[in-house]
């Protein structure tokens, strides 16, 4: 089941126009050159993420998240994720599922790995939409999770009008 | 416009061998609101799903939104198991679906 994943999951508040936060986001990080602050997660992304976990606490640990801290095109972001695991019958990881923050549609994709996976290493490329936090969730057989988050600079927004 | 998509994996693999296969597929993957040139909007049109079929279990499944890039690229590994077809299947939004299948050989 993926339920975060259907088209009915986009963010439940709007809030902020989000073209006008993201212009001026852009221009400011353009004009001052300013990197992202390395904060805490912000209480929407520990909420996305609780979602896919159903609340538990996920640990951050033995999962590897790739993907360029600057993307200059944010249409195409190549990524990879990678979970130290055994991939036994006993022991493996069920499924990888990757939050972007600030995109008008969090959940962006989930990988389902089958026990015959040998390894858990997947890639994929991305559309992130504005500079943000991007986050893998990994569920695994014993049903704990995984987490690991990354910031990411984007200076070309994958969702600007006419993109 | 016919569907196309490459897949690349090992000619082939020793039983157990674990091997990599890489899917690039052609797809505007039309994520909605984009301006069409003509004062309106594409709708959103993406391909939702991957499921990859080999030695008669699915090996593997992409759920994806409209956070995946057009021409989607998605990489995963397989144990070798025996020589045959892995079956890829994509499903679009409005339920098409398109099939292709890969040889993987296993010595």
């Amino acid at each position: 089941m993926s339920s975060a994943i259907s088209p009915h999951s986009a963010r439940s508040d709007p809030g902020i126009d989000r073209r006008s936060l993201m212009a001026g986001t852009a221009a400011g990080l353009l004009a001052a050159g300013l990197p992202l602050p390395a904060a805490a997660d912000t209480p929407e992304l520990a909420q996305l993420i609780a979602r896919v976990t159903e609340g538990a606490v996920p640990e951050r640990a033995r999962i590897k998240l790739e993907i360029p801290a600057l993307a200059e095109n944010g249409n195409a972001v190549d990524t990879r994720i990678s979970v130290d695991s055994p991939m036994t019958e006993a022991d493996h990881v069920r499924w990888i599922h990757l939050i972007a923050e600030k995109n008008p549609f969090p959940d962006m994709a989930r990988f389902h790995l089958s026990r015959r996976a040998g390894r858990a290493d997947v890639s994929t490329t991305l559309r992130i939409a504005q500079s943000q936090k991007v986050a893998a969730v990994a569920a695994l057989s014993d049903g704990r999770f995984l987490l690991a988050e990354a910031d990411i600079v984007v200076t070309l927004s994958a969702c600007i009008d006419g993109g | 416009m016919s569907f196309n998509a490459r897949i690349t994996l090992p000619a082939q693999a020793k039983a157990g061998e674990i091997v990599e296969i890489k899917v690039l597929t052609r797809h505007p993957m039309d994520r909605g609101g984009q301006s069409d040139g003509k004062g309106g909007t594409v709708p959103r049109k993406i391909l939702n799903r991957l499921t990859a079929t080999y030695a008669g279990e699915t090996i593997f499944r992409l759920d994806m939104h409209t956070g995946v890039a057009a021409n989607p690229f998605v990489s995963f590994t397989t144990r070798a198991i025996e020589t045959g077809d892995i079956v890829f299947e994509w499903r679009e939004d409005g339920g098409a679906t398109y099939t292709r299948t890969a040889r993987l050989t296993v010595t």
